[in-house]
């Protein structure tokens, strides 16, 4: 006990434990997929577009909070603008769907750009809570202002032809344009990842988040890069906006609701972490869609039909997140002591 | 702060100063008695609202908002779950009065011992979390109280919608929509009760923020490694503070459970949280008082500001101007954040009551100057 393991070097065997927990995993996800098979594909689609939703808000989420440690509630505001702003092109402007798609979320960064010079700068290095109740109060006005423009009923767009199809996949159909989101949101993670990864912009970006000062220092303009960082965060965030709107429907409820899934996504990963938002994001999605259809396959092979709760659903994600932070307090990819 | 501190310099000693001194001292606990009781006789002015049906909930939010900040106000710790305590104070009390035929005062007293060993639960396992991740855990657990509520376990519950039937006490009385309380052949307005109880619920907060425990929790906001270093236990503060703040939060849920004559899950929700963040930062999360301020404002403005339609100015025997604002102050709360966010940004800890007091000081200020010069 007194050996202070090495990271990565440490290549420790399963307790028992573990050992039983993932085999009794495993053994449900066989019995679930073999018993259902159409169900299983058609949760493990819906938690993946599910999930892929979350992680283009959460990839908002962490830039700006890793980059200029705002914790941003208003970016789930931003997130139902695209939704709306796309229903105003689409179904008021008659605008087709491939404009709205491009047009609607650069619309939602140029709020976003409104939102960073009119609120945020003035709350950069302060007390991380003024940022967060800010945007908690910028939250709640770009939702009473999304009420009074469009009215509190649901709304919806019509997909065009070629996305409103369902694709036959053997066991079961899904809407293609379930399959495009997923597209569209893999190439905008692939994309967000290289520009920081591999792009001297990403790199004075990365700079500028481990230690602003010395970047600026050096002759980096961080101002610049603070805003484009922050209307890319907005307009992924009006993208994502768009498809789920496209594809589910809208209402003013989904701010709410995305943002806190958003933040679980975030501190599950790790805040700071991109690759760790997308794991996660993944990871809520997957748990959110496949327990109610594990725990329902249980209950059929257990006869215990207590087991079978209803609507678990929409606490797994929560439930993931305590664990998680009690277990490993940065969350699954956070960098040690940041905002801890 | 300010509020509890007075420097008094008792050199001359007279009537008039030894009240003075005592009103100094006690103006807390005299400007909340006060306040309790001038709630309805204000809101009930033909100028404001013309009814004072609303009183009691603003009261009883007073109260709510007050124990929040004992949290944000005094240690700095922002809960976004605060509503799973309103809601277990008006769900567990509910569940006494209409499932076990349990008095009323029985079932709240359990009612805040199931907030209170709740609350110290849930701040062992995070108090020690930083801010960010003591906000979401917070939200964390204030969203699985809310399924646990609609998941309805045992039909104690009542799923979403509540519990509504024989969740009033025996000595409540209703008579055309108005309450009574009828305690030993004596029957008084339920609202003299409500404002007692919540006068009574200020009067502990108060004497727990300016005691030693209350102090060192500000030591413990204002500078958590300094109070570390000076032999403070921060951990263990911060679990009783989050613990007794979840207490006042039940019983402000236990008389709201009788004024709504049962609990409703959107007790239990987000928005309930947020709202009562909202109603503190607004009011003023520096100030005691402060709080009380801004649950006023928010719950006033619901009720004014939706039924208000044409803005008549100067007078309605007079129309010089005639505004139409009825399509736009049904959106009240757009000015309300408006306003929210602007006090965050110029000064996230005054709010209202701090730019009321800065007014007023200024006022008495040039009183007093101007009486000095003559």
């Amino acid at each position: 006990m007194n050996e202070i393991p090495l990271p990565g070097s440490s290549s420790r065997s399963l307790s028992l434990a573990e050992a039983a927990i993932w085999s009794v995993l495993l053994l449900v996800t066989v019995l679930s997929a073999v018993t259902r098979p159409g169900l299983f594909v058609d949760q493990v689609l819906g938690g993946l577009v599910y999930g892929l939703i979350l992680v283009l808000i959460a990839l908002g989420l962490s830039i700006v909070l890793g980059l200029l440690g705002i914790v941003n509630f208003a970016h789930g505001a931003l997130f139902m603008l695209g939704a709306y702003f796309s229903y105003q092109f689409m179904a008021v402007w008659g605008v087709s769907f491939w404009i709205a798609l491009i047009a609607a979320p650069l619309v939602v960064g140029l709020v976003g750009v409104v939102i960073e010079r009119g609120v945020l700068r003035y709350l950069y290095d302060e007390d991380p809570l003024n940022g967060l109740l800010a945007t908690f109060g910028l939250s709640l006005m770009i939702g009473e202002a999304t009420r009074a423009i469009w009215g509190g009923a649901p709304k919806s767009v019509a997909a065009p032809q070629i996305l409103s199809k369902g694709m036959d996949l053997g066991i079961t159909t899904v809407a293609r344009i379930r399959l495009f989101t997923v597209l569209v949101a893999v190439i905008v993670i692939a994309a967000v990842y290289l520009l920081i990864e591999r792009t001297d912009f990403g790199l004075s970006v990365r700079a500028g988040v481990l230690d602003r000062e010395m970047a600026e220092f050096l002759g980096v303009n961080m101002n610049v890069r603070f805003i484009s960082m922050f209307v890319l965060g907005a307009t992924i965030a009006g993208l994502g906006g768009v498809l789920r709107g496209t594809a589910v429907g809208m209402d003013v409820a989904m701010d709410e609701q995305f943002i806190i899934l958003a933040f679980v996504v975030v501190v599950v990963g790790g805040i700071g972490s991109l690759f760790g938002s997308v794991v996660a994001g993944l990871l809520i999605g997957g748990t959110a869609y496949l327990t109610p259809l594990y725990l329902s396959t249980l209950a059929s092979i257990t006869n215990i039909e207590a087991i079978n709760v209803p609507g678990i659903g929409g606490l797994v994600p929560y439930l993931v997140m305590i664990v998680v932070l009690l277990v490993r307090p940065r969350g699954l990819f956070g960098q040690e002591g940041f905002l801890e | 702060m300010s509020d509890r501190t007075s420097t008094i310099n008792s050199n001359e000693v007279g009537v008039f100063t030894a009240l003075q001194s005592v009103v100094g001292r006690y103006r807390v606990p005299i400007g909340a008695l006060l306040l309790v009781f001038s709630v309805r006789p204000v809101v009930s002015m033909d100028l404001l609202l013309g009814y004072g049906a609303v009183a009691n909930s603003i009261l009883i939010w007073m109260l709510f908002a007050a124990s929040f900040n004992i949290l944000l106000g005094y240690t700095g710790l922002l809960s976004f779950g605060h509503a799973m305590f309103l809601g277990i104070g008006a769900y567990v009390t509910a569940i006494g009065l209409a499932r076990f035929d349990s008095p009323f005062v029985l079932s709240a007293l359990v009612a805040l011992l199931v907030a209170g060993v709740v609350a110290y639960l849930i701040a062992r396992l995070i108090a020690q979390k930083g801010e960010i991740y003591f906000a979401m855990l917070t939200l964390a657990f204030g969203t699985t109280a809310h399924f646990v509520a609609n998941y309805d376990p045992g039909g104690l519950t009542g799923g979403t919608t509540g519990i509504a039937g024989g969740a009033v006490p025996a000595w409540i009385e209703t008579e055309r929509g108005l309450k009574y309380v009828s305690l030993g052949g004596f029957q008084f307005d339920w609202y003299f009760f409500v404002a007692a109880a919540v006068f009574v619920g200020l009067l502990c907060i108060w004497q727990l923020v300016r005691s030693p425990f209350g102090r060192t929790l500000v030591a413990i906001r204002e500078n958590r490694d300094l109070a570390r270093a000076m032999g403070i236990n921060t951990y263990r503060y911060k679990v009783w503070a989050f613990t007794l703040s979840g207490v006042v939060a039940a019983y402000a849920g236990a008389i709201l459970e009788v004024n709504e004559q049962g609990a409703t899950l959107s007790l239990l929700t987000v928005q309930t949280s947020g709202d009562v963040i909202l109603m503190t930062v607004l009011g003023g999360a520096n100030y005691f008082f402060g709080p009380l301020a801004g649950a006023f404002v928010w719950l006033f403005a619901e009720d004014f500001l939706t039924d208000f339609e044409t803005l008549v100015l100067p007078l309605e025997q007079f129309p010089l101007i005639r505004v139409d604002l009825s399509g736009v102050l049904s959106y009240w709360q757009f000015f309300l954040g408006l306003l929210f966010v602007v006090a965050v940004v110029v000064a996230p800890r005054e709010g209202i009551w701090g730019l009321f007091r800065s007014v007023v000081k200024k006022a008495v200020d040039r009183i007093k100057s101007e009486r000095d010069n003559a």
